[in-house]
């Protein structure tokens, strides 16, 4: 990578984590949602041990909703303020995109450290093994790389429709449901549900399509950011 | 269609199913998966083709097909849900991959629409969802193909094809019924591309007659004499 790519999607980064710690509305959403999703699990099971493919199962749906709604606001937030004009003259597409996307890595993966630690924290899973954390955390990454790629795709997207808020949602959870396939996978595998190999294969398969959604995504975000 | 469905009648009980006679739901079932799959590969097809070129014929191509998808996937689940009935003794079974991974699908194709009918300009409702197409093309591929194939995911659905269980005079009638219905479906999609285009040459008809019917400045800008010779 050449260092003015280097430095444009550096600029970028910087740019958006400013912007959330001015604000703080993402992260603070976010967080906020993971605990109210632990607070309800242990309401609802009256705080009874609950399985690890359960609690996997429960995790993933509170980071789908989060990532929903939290991640596309960096596409449509530039457009209620009147500063996407300025950033397409500014930056290169391939440039805003993945500025945009590691910053939504980086928060989709602190919002699933912070809901897995309270899962694990707060809510009683039952396993067939003990937790492996390194599996666990892999489960985590992975996510955190599908979820970011697919997410920034669809706020640029929806970022100019009439009703971008409820559109985000609709277009981002069906392209995000067959992640949930792999990732209940190995999170469950990483409680100590399964089998281990079985967990493995799917976090490195929920890696490799983080992977690839992060490599065709400027492509196709280039062709919408353009116009 | 008459004839091939009466024709299916004619054939012996399936083998591989748990209620054999009842099995004959598939000779519409699997064409219409079939079909269904196609027409989302060829929605992408053209969604490239209209990011390359920008000619609005692919966008009109692109959104029928996705339209054609939308309704053989529809017809792929009910079909799927009634073989469920008769077949397993209940209408859905989330642990049955295909289905929901059929499900998936659909749920996809019907987001292009709310997608598309967001943008009141034609051409950035355009560009946008043929980008999404685009986007859903890996996810879309990943449920039809790859995941009732993982070892992890357990599929009720009987490999008959893949292990040649299939009775010959089965396969006979199964060519046929796919044949037909990938022919009515073409001739169904190519009316509804001819009709797209006829709409988008209303809507330019329209906002030509608008803009005619706008009062606007006299044609003859007639000189005005600047020296006081009256």
């Amino acid at each position: 990578m050449s260092s003015s790519w280097r430095k444009e999607i550096s600029a970028l980064f910087v740019k958006e984590v400013q912007s959330e710690l001015r604000g703080r509305s993402g992260l603070l959403n976010s967080l906020l949602f993971s605990l109210v999703t632990v607070v309800a699990v242990s309401l609802a099971t009256f705080g009874h041990s609950i399985s690890a493919t359960f609690a996997a199962g429960m995790i993933w749906v509170a980071l789908l909703f989060a990532s929903s709604v939290a991640l596309p606001r960096c596409f449509t937030l530039e457009e209620e303020q009147g500063t996407g004009d300025l950033l397409r003259l500014l930056a290169r597409p391939h440039a805003v995109f993945w500025g945009k996307a590691l910053y939504n890595l980086l928060l989709i993966f602190l919002v699933a450290l912070v809901l897995g630690g309270l899962f694990l924290a707060l809510v009683e899973i039952r396993g067939d093994r003990p937790v492996i954390p390194w599996l666990f955390l892999l489960s985590l990454l992975g996510a955190a790389g599908a979820l970011a790629g697919a997410v920034t795709l669809c706020g640029a997207l929806v970022a100019q429709a009439a009703n971008r808020a409820t559109l985000a949602g609709t277009i981002s959870l069906p392209l995000l449901l067959p992640v949930l396939f792999l990732g209940v996978n190995g999170t469950r595998a990483g409680l100590g549900d399964g089998v281990l190999e079985t967990g493995l294969t799917a976090s490195i398969g929920l890696l490799c399509y983080g992977v690839a959604s992060l490599a065709i995504g400027p492509y196709l975000f280039a062709a919408v950011w353009k116009h | 269609m008459g004839g091939a469905t009466a024709w299916g009648f004619t054939a012996p009980p399936a083998k591989g199913f748990p209620r054999p006679d009842l099995a004959r739901i598939i000779f519409f079932h699997l064409p219409c998966a079939i079909g269904s799959t196609l027409f989302l590969t060829f929605a992408a097809y053209a969604s490239l083709r209209y990011l390359l070129d920008k000619k609005g014929d692919w966008d009109v191509r692109a959104s029928s097909a996705m339209e054609m998808g939308l309704v053989l996937s529809i017809l792929t689940l009910l079909t799927g849900m009634l073989f469920a009935r008769v077949q397993w003794g209940a209408w859905w079974d989330w642990q049955e991959v295909r289905m929901t991974s059929f499900l998936l699908v659909f749920l996809i194709v019907a987001a292009y629409f709310a997608l598309r009918s967001s943008f009141g300009d034609r051409t950035k409702g355009a560009q946008v969802s043929a980008i999404y197409v685009m986007a859903a093309l890996l996810p879309c591929f990943l449920l039809i193909f790859v995941a009732p194939r993982l070892p992890q995911f357990q599929s009720l659905h009987p490999d008959v094809i893949g292990k040649g269980g299939f009775d010959p005079t089965y396969n006979s009638i199964f060519l046929s019924t796919l044949t037909l219905v990938v022919i009515g479906c073409v001739w169904i999609y190519r009316l509804r591309v001819r009709a797209g285009k006829l709409e988008i040459d209303l809507e330019n008809l329209s906002a030509k007659l608008a803009d005619r019917n706008r009062p606007s400045a006299p044609r003859v800008v007639e000189p005005v004499p600047l020296s006081p010779e009256r």
